[in-house]
């Protein structure tokens, strides 16, 4: 049954990105692409034709497809926090050589991007994982999914999460790395066709990344998790739809000076 | 592949270029991308990356400046892929015909499939000429598609580079 649902975790994502999709329509009261409209996208990128730059560049996208898939297999199987945090860490790292891989401007800014983005919140991501394993005694998610209680005891810490949810699915204020005109995608630039697909349902991998982490935060009662992914979900997507981009430099501040000193807070006050 | 093919009028994505327009119809086709008009409903994505992008909207007539640019853009654009030109200027040269810093309209230098009259032409005629536009990507076939004319460097090396050759050597379905 849990390999069925990773098997299927791409096209979970995609129900997640569709459904987002119609629900920011809906905040901008429009009607919205209908809620299949991530997988006709996909079935169309299938149908055209492929210009690859060079061969390393293609290839890094599946890897990072293929590795960040393997990650979310991971957070199925209930596998050790901090392995998959820098799984997914390994995966960031394939597509930001990716993006060093070829000669083009945009692609070497989206890759600084992706690299500051990457410093942001990785800190914040392991001190999320350090804070759940003070308070069950364990990296297992299989064993932090059999308590619960976490949410009172670490609300800093989810705050802090919160702030660097956007930052995962590229939406504002934190959207620096496709930054949707501005730079042009970033290192998503140089792919198109069957490529281009890899890094489209990669994305929606990210979404079920992210929201697992959120959904960890309820332990035990599925239904607080389910709770908790929801109104993160609505959080997020009202968020982007009221803010404008910050600057890169600023969105590493921001992240530094509030969501790493609430997790610090957070988790000192744990061990005190 | 034949089950593929009905999905490309479902999402045709865009990129818009502005080859020395006077910003009336960007402005008009900007309004048709954002809510009150909603041209997301049909699944169309304004991409601004050629790479990905099926539909090449462009307005303005094209000026000297802008030709290389346009011309290479249209090449980068991975088949299938449909033109659609928006405005009087892009069709015919409009009010700027005959000037001596312009092209008369973007079919002297790319085939062009859509059509849109009008200065500025309306988001409402915009809107028609996207759906048409993704019946006619619909009955494309992945051939290779040639701009009329290349410029300068880009029309020595071009022949040699692997965009060109690779009209011979690929075999389409």
């Amino acid at each position: 049954m849990i390999w069925l649902w990773i098997a299927l975790a791409p096209v979970l994502g995609g129900f997640v990105y569709g459904g987002e999709r119609v629900m920011r329509a809906r905040m901008q009261r429009r009607q919205g692409p209908p809620f299949l409209q991530p997988f006709y996208d996909m079935f169309k990128l299938l149908d055209k034709r492929t210009l690859i730059v060079h061969s390393p560049h293609a290839l890094l996208a599946v890897a990072h497809f293929a590795v960040l898939w393997f990650s979310i297999g991971a957070i199925f199987l209930g596998w050790n926090l901090l392995y998959i945090i820098f799984l997914h860490l390994f995966a960031q790292m394939l597509l930001i050589l990716a993006g060093y891989s070829v000669r083009s401007v945009y692609s070497h800014v989206g890759a600084n991007r992706e690299l500051l983005m990457l410093v942001a919140y990785e800190p914040v991501l392991i001190l999320v994982a350090v804070g759940l394993y003070l308070v069950s005694g364990s990296f297992e998610i299989s064993e932090i999914m059999q308590q619960s209680g976490y949410l009172p005891k670490l609300l800093p810490l989810f705050a802090a999460l919160a702030m660097i949810v956007p930052i995962k699915v590229k939406k504002s204020p934190f959207d620096i790395g496709e930054a949707h005109q501005e730079i042009v995608g970033g290192v998503e630039i140089e792919y198109s066709g069957v490529f281009y697909e890899f890094l489209y349902m990669s994305r929606f991998l990210e979404y079920i990344f992210i929201y697992s982490f959120v959904f960890i935060f309820g332990g035990a009662s599925l239904w607080l998790g389910g709770i908790l992914v929801a109104g993160m979900f609505l959080l997020v997507n009202l968020v982007d739809n009221a803010t404008a981009r910050v600057r890169s430099v600023h969105m590493v501040k921001i992240i530094y000076w509030v969501a790493i000193t609430l997790a610090v807070i957070n988790i000192v006050g744990v061990l005190l | 592949m034949k089950f593929f093919t009905p999905f490309r009028k479902k999402s045709p994505w865009v990129l818009h270029y502005n080859a020395g327009s006077c910003n009336g119809c960007d402005i008009e086709i900007l309004a048709a991308l954002s809510p009150k008009y909603d041209l997301e409903r049909f699944g169309v994505i304004n991409t601004g990356n050629p790479k990905q992008s099926d539909i090449f909207l462009v307005t303005g007539p094209v000026t000297y400046r802008s030709r290389e640019r346009l011309v290479e853009l249209y090449s980068q654009i991975p088949e299938p892929k449909v033109v659609v030109a928006v405005g009087s200027c892009t069709t015919t040269g409009g009010v700027f015909r005959g000037m001596y810093n312009v092209e008369d309209g973007i079919d002297r230098y790319i085939p062009v499939d859509v059509y849109v009259p009008g200065c500025a032409s309306s988001p409402q005629l915009i809107i028609d000429a996207l759906v048409k536009a993704g019946d006619i990507l619909e009955s494309k076939s992945k051939e290779i598609e040639k701009p009329f004319k290349l410029f300068g460097t880009l029309e020595t090396i071009g022949n040699k580079l692997s965009r060109f050759n690779m009209a011979q050597k690929v075999k389409h379905d």
